[in-house]
């Protein structure tokens, strides 16, 4: 069983000495340029006036009408050139800071907003509300694996402002950082940037060290969501990083052959990021493809198959061919796997083992999802934490110096001895066992017997629950986050533009 | 002076400092202290000490390995210089042995171990030890506990003729017989007559207590 015991709030990326390649350079060259003629010939569709101005202004060509927008590939490059490679997501303590790009390895997010959950109580399945949000988070911010966080179900008692309501659940039950990726209007934009701000303390603060940051989903095949696109232009402005999506499945909203859907994934989420950075040049990007198939009998959307997961790694090396970093977007849930469903454990472990050795800036990680990530259960995320901790250990791979190649040890003991006793054994397996685990009833030997699993994540989590108390916002700021929440949830023309009432 | 070097000879036990213990050994005798005091004071604290650290999982088998090993470093001086017939306090006196056909010693030498720690004295006949060999070992120390390991389906036989080797031998009430090994379970052991089973190296030591009926 994990050690339970009160802990503040700390991060943990997977580092890996392995490391894997799904393209060669000559490949990516290709896609790259095929890319390019794509957003010149083609273009992409940006449903909003002021995206389709701003494009305008700088050279690309636009069709009003059509709001259709093509981009010369020097153009492209240009703007792509401003966009860093390395940034900071901030948490609220320096030592929560996700470095995105800076080799320090993989970082896992805490993902999801699932309209469902499985009532910890009952075993109901029901849909989520506000309280369900600030309990994930809480749970999110004592594992360390996860680094950062999306409001993990959505507020369904909460009406349009949802996802605000999302924010304020989250700020408050963890320090961790925050990412939105159902702010997905202007007017939400600029309310989430107060509720930033005022953790942060001032623009300026926020600017530098980022609370916050946004996902948008893209629509394949080549085009923006309008309300999304608008609420990206408002976080760019305002320094806060903003990821792009694309979702390509292949031969129903994109080429059956995964280098066709990479083509499109980074026609969509390039011009995507070009926007930002005419906006405002140096703001954080990132990239994202998140690859599906369906079953051709049925036509069910499927996340989790081997080439929509080869098709994702290859994502990574043609976002750091641009210069981008990347999240890699096999979510734990991806599947349509059920409850217990031994596909959860092979595909779970195979997509998160290529993300690490591809070299994932960061990664959706244990989040506790089900369903093609439509239903979460807390306990489940013990499990994809367990996962992550076997991919850790072996992505370590293999130490080789004169201390581990052991001659001296293998010289003193000799023929049939035993290394049981020796130094350099307890000293070795102080790491190399899983001290961790919740395969275990608990830490003693004579305890060491195995148990149903679901047993023990579901008293860890209630452990967790009870005991966790994650560091509060100081009260003037959460009074303030309280007070902008409200305003939005009387805001009617927030509610004429989300709800159209 | 002696209550300083007991809690010398306890530290390099924890520590699981063979050498340091055996110095500490030769030096408590230079200093004309009394080995029995020694032992009793100083490596059994703390042997016992290192198998709470075990057994709450605060260490682990290499740690308590190596503890055991000096431990036995320390004994091999003070024991021959216990004078008197004196001997020192043991839970039980234990045969071990894998029976004949059978090479695997691995689990078998962890049991050994475990008891060491936890106090008995345990004569290790080694693998591949024939039904007379055991028995002769049971008579020559006095033995209280028989532990008879099988890791094949071939050799776990041994395991029965062992027990009816004893009962010929006319042992039977003097030695209670534990038995372990992968192909063994609980349901074979009271098939073929035998006092206990255990699964692993921890179970084997709660057996041994018990079949003792000694206190934990």
């Amino acid at each position: 069983m994990i050690k339970l015991q009160e802990r503040k709030a700390s991060i943990q990326p997977i580092e890996s000495k392995l490391k894997i390649s799904i393209l060669e350079d000559e490949e990516i060259k290709q896609i790259n340029q095929n890319t390019r003629t794509v957003l010149e010939e083609v273009g992409v569709v940006f449903p909003s006036e002021k995206a389709l101005k701003i494009f305008a202004e700088v050279g690309a060509k636009v069709d009003f009408d059509n709001q259709l927008v093509k981009i010369p590939a020097h153009l492209l490059n240009k703007y792509l050139a401003t966009s860093p490679r390395n940034y900071t997501m901030a948490g609220r303590r320096p030592d929560l800071d996700v470095k995105v790009g800076d080799g320090t390895g993989t970082y896992f997010y805490c993902s999801g907003e699932a309209p469902k959950i499985v009532d910890f109580k009952t075993g109901e399945r029901r849909l989520s509300v506000k309280q369900d949000t600030a309990n994930h988070a809480c749970i999110a911010d004592y594992l360390p694996i996860i680094s950062l966080l999306w409001p993990t179900v959505s507020s369904s008692d909460r009406g349009v402002t949802s996802p605000l309501h999302g924010l304020e659940a989250c700020f408050n039950n963890t320090e961790k950082h925050v990412e939105t990726e159902s702010v997905m209007d202007q007017i939400s934009a600029r309310y989430a940037v107060e509720m930033a701000t005022a953790i942060a303390g001032n623009e300026k603060n926020l600017r530098k060290r980022p609370i916050l940051s946004q996902l948008l989903c893209c629509i394949a095949p080549l085009a923006q969501d309008r309300g999304g696109i608008e609420a990206a232009m408002i976080f760019a402005e305002y320094g806060i990083p903003v990821g792009f999506m694309s979702m390509p499945t292949l031969g129903l909203t994109a080429p059956p052959y995964p280098a066709g859907a990479l083509t499109l994934a980074m026609a969509e989420t390039l011009s995507g990021i070009m926007l930002t950075q005419i906006i405002n040049p140096g703001v954080g990007n990132y990239i994202s493809v998140n690859p599906g198939i369906i079953d051709p009998s049925t036509g069910n959307y499927f996340m989790g198959s081997g080439i929509a997961q080869i098709t994702n790694v290859g994502g990574i090396q043609m976002a750091h061919s641009n210069g981008i970093p990347v999240l890699a977007c096999h979510s734990f849930g991806g599947s349509q796997y059920k409850l217990g469903n031994w596909q959860a454990g092979y595909e779970n472990f195979y997509s998160h083992f290529l993300a690490v050795m591809a070299g994932a800036d960061m990664s959706f990680g244990p989040s506790g999802m089900y369903e093609a990530v439509s239903l979460l259960d807390h306990p489940r995320i013990l499990f994809d934490r367990e996962i992550l901790r076997v991919i850790d250990d072996v992505t370590d791979g293999i130490e080789v110096n004169p201390k581990t190649l052991s001659f001296d040890m293998i010289k003193q003991i000799g023929h049939t001895g035993s290394y049981i006793g020796h130094k350099e054994s307890a000293k070795a397996y102080r790491s190399i066992w899983p001290r961790e685990s919740i395969l275990y009833e608990d830490g003693t030997a004579e305890g060491r017997k195995w148990r149903d699993p679901v047993e023990v994540a579901r008293e860890t989590i209630s452990w967790i629950l009870e005991n966790h108390k994650p560091v509060q916002l100081p009260e003037d700021v959460k009074q303030e986050i309280r007070r902008i929440v409200t305003t939005a949830d009387q805001d009617e023309k927030l509610k004429k533009e989300i709800g159209g009432y | 002076m002696s209550v300083e070097i007991h809690k010398k000879l306890a530290q390099a036990v924890v520590d699981g400092e063979s050498e340091v213990a055996e110095a500490l050994a030769r030096q408590a005798l230079e200093q004309g202290l009394e080995p029995l005091d020694c032992i009793n004071e100083g490596l059994t604290k703390g042997i016992q000490h290192v198998g709470e650290l075990f057994a709450d999982g605060e260490c682990y088998l290499p740690e308590l390995v190596m503890s055991a090993n000096a431990m036995k470093a320390a004994l091999s001086v003070l024991e021959p210089a216990m004078l008197g017939g004196k001997q020192r306090e043991i839970v039980g006196k234990v045969v071990l042995g894998t029976v004949q056909g059978d090479l695997h010693e691995i689990g078998k030498n962890l049991v050994g171990i475990m008891l060491t720690a936890n106090g008995f004295q345990v004569i290790d006949i080694g693998a591949n030890k024939s039904v007379s060999e055991f028995i002769k070992a049971i008579k020559e120390n006095s033995a209280t506990i028989v532990g008879a390991s099988a890791l094949l389906t071939t050799t776990m036989r041994e395991q029965k003729k062992l027990i009816d080797a004893i009962k010929e031998a006319g042992l039977r009430d003097q030695v209670k017989v534990m038995v372990g090994g992968a192909p063994v379970n609980q349901d074979y052991a009271e098939q073929i007559g035998a006092d206990g089973y255990a699964e692993n190296a921890i179970s084997a030591v709660n057996l041994a207590f018990r079949l003792v009926d000694a206190p934990r």
